[in-house]
């Protein structure tokens, strides 16, 4: 027990910073939703204009529904892969530091370089990507993969998934680190096959894992903007434009800080709703 | 301590006195889209020039892309880290001169009496004139005209039928016609033949007091776009693979495409390339000489919190002498602001400049103010959306720029 | 006989999986090749490796993205937002972890808040207010920012940390008349070195890759970190293969050196943090 105020003491600094670079941003945040602010100049109070704007244009709520589909996509992928790939280095010790190395190597590099160079393999002239199936004899699957609209944003996706599969591969790895070992060798004298090993042992002893990699990738890809930013702008028309780069574009191309506000504050209540509830549910199923 | 202060006033004193004697040396903080390889716009030249004739002031010129501009120069501006002079346009000078960030220049400034009246009322903001223009700069159509000599075409075409004919000719002989991206060139096409057709001012269709989805004009424009595809002009759905500021110039410089509408900044790098033979020319419409849509790109503008005005002042002055400026027209393959006439147009671009004298220029409306500029990337945006399905109804086109026009106020 | 089928199945799903790996890592590889060889080369054959080193390619990104200068900047903020984290945190973690009451309680949830949001949501205040403080495009500015951001994390790690620590060790400090904070200073800091450690891996990664705040707040080419460098360097419009890979490469250069030298510290790291 440390004594009242020395905990009032010892926590001030931070509930200082704190206070002004998180707490007092959001609040402004909420202000400045209500106002037609332009970043330089007074505002006016526009009331929930910005707010129906962001129901009334079919833009938003699209924007939205990419952030969904890119976010679902990222956090099955690259979960099942992490899951898989940890399962089968679990089972081949040889191999198992090496790989693990390896497949956290992309996550060392940053959105920037990672966009760049994603970029540019995907390009449809001279790209990697195109140039490898057409020396595979497979040119028909050839195209402009960011340009396309019902690709782009699986292309997007897939880079994002590579850059951080080895770190989910790495969580589920130290679980398996955690699983006591007379459990699992006592399931193999038993002479219960690797398969049901997996499907009855070690899924269910994993949960708390499962919950941590869902949770963080969840929140990670929700609010990511980098890698449309760099590699598409959000084109082609709208068809990689998450919220967050909405709210970028709005900010810098457009000055409207404003309503750059409203959609923050509509990030963050979804943010904050998807976080609580998939907190709830995975929770409850671990104790199932 | 006591003689140390004052060794350090005598000091400074003796510094005040010096620079009084022998002229301070300032260094001008420059920024510019423009001046970096692809588009050096004489700016090195110029710049090296004005040094060696103020040789008290010293320009670092630093460059930064237009995209950039928006986001980066605003936290200088704010920060109190402005730089003295930065290029312009006119939907950056009505943000930024609104809201104070920039210097009056002055209408009472020798070059603004030399620009055109019509220019001079879209230059001016509320009775301030916060740009000094550098150039009118002309977006058209490029040719290759080799490529279009093996299908048999010999002149560029500018109207619509002769550039339907071109296309197919090209098509037949395996070329392909044209670059057609909804990012710019799509735009370009339909603006051009909108505008000259409308009955509606181009400034009433930006505030929202006439309606794109309701003008025959524009909606006639987007079945033109229609009748370029039927006509093999360009494959829609691959359009969108193409970036129209970096893939489509290299498509285009490599000859692996005839035609693309395009700005004439890009004339001095296409001639350095070996073997490219080419012309630049109006965009194609109804009337014969095709529509010259003329672009009031850039121009300088001086900051309000910059601490070196009056070395700025000289140095903005200085580029609107006509001799100055004659260096970054003919880089850039422009036309002088002012009502001097004078032009940087090479003889690749004979083909825009007769559009011109036939009298068929029309001003890009979102550099004169006439268009809100969240507009512009709807139109990209749209136009990048209905090329990916045609048979979408062109009033769902327009009625997203609608919308843009009303969210912007 | 059926063990040899055995250890050559075993031998054969070894190398797949190894076959899988090294294809992951292709688009390093990619970026690696590319990046000497020319435009003109490139576009030829896109996928030969290169014949000659363009290490042009090298000396041109060198000078333009002001490499050295960036690198150092990012070093610079990444050990003072450490420092600065790790200080703050651990004292305001000391009596989070060891009191139960409403005022814990609270604080704790404003710290969890802080890890859920996104920066997005504060990044329009923060502009005005560095603007109004005159923190933009300033060394401590962007210290202070990253600070706000890695500090949740840090006083969450640290309160598993401290909690951890056995209570008969504290209790026996203050048994001996230590004020709270000599318990602090004597007891519980000389024990969090390897939380610290960890905590240093995430701020580093963060400070490396995190391109949202340099790109809002710092515009002075002197004060950019690499992340933004290469972004300013390769320009949005402009993707020129020549350009692209070097300033990738270098971009990614030290954090890649530091793994392949660390690599099994830093993987344990960043993952034992997730899982406790």
């Amino acid at each position: 027990m440390v004594s009242r105020s020395s905990a009032v003491m010892f926590t001030l600094p931070a509930l200082i910073v704190l206070s002004v670079f998180f707490v007092y941003p959001i609040l402004l945040t909420f202000q400045m939703s209500f106002t037609n602010f332009t970043g330089v100049g007074v505002s006016e109070n526009i009331g929930l204009k910005n707010y129906e704007r962001i129901i009334g244009r079919s833009r938003y709520p699209e924007a939205l529904w990419v952030t969904v589909k890119f976010t679902v996509f990222v956090v099955t992928v690259q979960t099942l892969a992490g899951l898989i790939m940890a399962a089968l280095l679990h089972r081949l010790p040889a191999i198992r530091n090496f790989s693990r190395a390896a497949l956290f190597t992309p996550a060392m590099m940053s959105f920037v370089v990672v966009g760049y160079v994603w970029q540019f393999i995907y390009s449809p002239f001279s790209g990697g990507l195109n140039s490898m199936l057409n020396m595979l004899g497979l040119d028909w699957l050839a195209r402009g993969w960011l340009g396309d609209p019902s690709t782009a944003l699986y292309a997007i996706a897939v880079a994002h998934v590579w850059m951080f599969t080895g770190y989910t591969t790495a969580i589920f790895l130290a679980g398996y680190a955690n699983i006591p070992r007379d459990i699992d060798e006592a399931a193999r004298l038993d002479n219960v096959s690797s398969f049901q090993r997996f499907r009855y042992l070690e899924i269910p002893l994993l949960a708390p894992v499962f919950t941590i990699n869902i949770i963080l990738s969840t929140i990670g890809t929700l609010k990511t903007f980098e890698l449309p930013f760099i590699m598409t702008r959000g084109g082609p028309d709208g068809a990689t434009r998450t919220l967050s780069l909405e709210i970028i574009e709005q900010l810098f191309g457009n000055y409207r800080f404003g309503f750059a506000s409203a959609l923050s504050v509509v990030m963050l209540v979804i943010v904050v709703a998807v976080a609580v509830i998939q907190n709830w549910y995975l929770r409850r199923k671990e104790e199932l | 301590m006591k003689q140390r202060s004052a060794l350090a006033a005598a000091s400074s004193i003796l510094a005040v006195t010096a620079t009084m004697a022998f002229g301070q040396s300032v260094t001008l903080d420059v920024t510019a889209w423009k001046g970096n390889e692809a588009e050096p716009a004489g700016l090195a030249e110029l710049i090296e020039k004005f040094e060696s004739e103020h040789p008290d002031i010293d320009v670092e010129l630093s460059y930064i892309g237009r995209l950039d501009t928006d986001t980066i120069i605003p936290p200088r501006l704010q920060g109190g880290n402005p730089p003295d002079v930065m290029m312009t346009d006119m939907p950056l000078v009505e943000v930024w001169g609104n809201a104070g960030l920039l210097e009056n220049l002055g209408t009472d400034s020798e070059w603004y009496g030399r620009i055109p009246e019509s220019l001079q009322a879209a230059l001016t903001l509320n009775g301030n004139a916060f740009i000094m223009p550098l150039e009118v700069i002309g977006m058209g159509n490029f040719a290759n005209m080799d490529l279009l000599a093996q299908a048999g075409v010999d002149e560029m075409p500018t109207t619509l039928d002769e550039l339907k004919s071109a296309c197919g000719a090209l098509a037949d002989e395996g070329i392909n016609p044209m670059i057609f991206t909804g990012g710019f060139q799509a735009p370009l096409f339909l603006i051009a033949n909108g505008l000259e057709t409308t009955t509606n001012a181009a400034v009433s269709l930006g505030s929202g007091d006439a309606k794109f989805a309701e003008d025959a004009a524009f909606n006639q424009g987007i079945d033109l776009i229609r009748d370029l595809i039927d006509a093999r002009c360009f494959d829609p759905s691959l359009q969108a693979g193409l970036d129209p500021w970096s893939t489509a110039l290299t498509e285009f410089q490599g000859g692996n495409f005839a035609m693309m509408p395009q700005g004439a900044w890009n004339i001095a790098a296409f001639k350095q390339i070996d073997g490219l033979n080419f012309a630049f020319g109006p965009i194609p419409t109804s009337q014969p000489s095709g529509v010259a849509l003329d672009l009031f790109g850039i121009g300088w503008s001086i900051a309000s919190g910059s601490k070196n005005k009056d070395a700025a002042r000289t140095y903005v002055d200085w580029f609107a002498q006509p001799e100055n400026l004659q260096v970054m027209l003919d880089a850039e393959s422009a036309y002088s602001p002012f009502d001097d006439g004078a032009s940087g147009t090479p003889a690749e671009a004979a083909p825009y400049d007769a559009a011109r004298s036939a009298g068929g220029i029309i001003n890009y409306p979102f550099a004169l103010l006439q268009w809100p500029k969240p507009l512009e990337g709807e139109i990209w945006d749209s136009l990048t959306g209905f090329l990916l399905d045609p048979s979408k109804p062109s009033e769902d086109v327009l009625t997203r720029w609608d919308e843009a026009v009303e969210d912007a106020f | 006989m059926l063990q040899l089928a055995r250890t050559t199945g075993r031998f054969a799903l070894n190398a797949a999986i190894i076959g899988l790996v090294v294809a992951m890592l292709l688009p390093v590889f990619y970026m690696i090749a590319m990046s000497f060889r020319t435009a003109t080369e490139i576009a030829q054959q896109p996928l030969a490796l290169p014949t000659s080193f363009a290490w042009s390619n090298y000396a041109n990104a060198l000078e333009a993205m002001n490499y050295l200068r960036s690198v150092l900047n990012s070093v610079g903020i990444t050990v003072s937002v450490t420092v600065i984290v790790a200080l703050l945190g651990s004292i305001a973690a000391f009596p989070l972890a060891r009191n139960t009451g409403r005022y814990s309680r609270l604080f704790i949830m404003l710290v969890a808040l802080g890890l859920a949001t996104p920066n997005f949501v504060t990044i329009t205040p923060i502009y005005v207010i560095f603007r109004d403080l005159g923190l933009l495009d300033t060394y401590i500015g962007i210290i202070l920012a990253f600070t706000a951001l890695n500090l949740p994390l840090a006083v969450f790690f640290y309160v598993g940390f401290i909690a951890a620590i056995p209570k008969e060790l504290l209790e026996a400090a203050k048994l001996d008349n230590c004020k709270d904070w000599q318990v602090f200073w004597y007891v519980i800091r000389p024990l969090l070195g390897p939380a610290t450690a960890t905590l240093s891996l995430f701020v580093m990664l963060m400070v490396w890759n995190d391109f949202t705040y340099p790109l809002l707040l710092l515009t002075d080419k002197d004060k950019f970190t690499v992340t933004i460098s290469v972004y300013r360097f390769v320009g949005n419009q402009n993707v020129q293969p020549d350009m692209l890979f070097p300033a990738a490469v270098l971009g990614s250069l030290p954090l890649l050196v530091m793994f392949i030298i660390f690599q099994r510290r830093i993987v344990a790291g960043l993952t034992a943090g997730a899982v406790k």
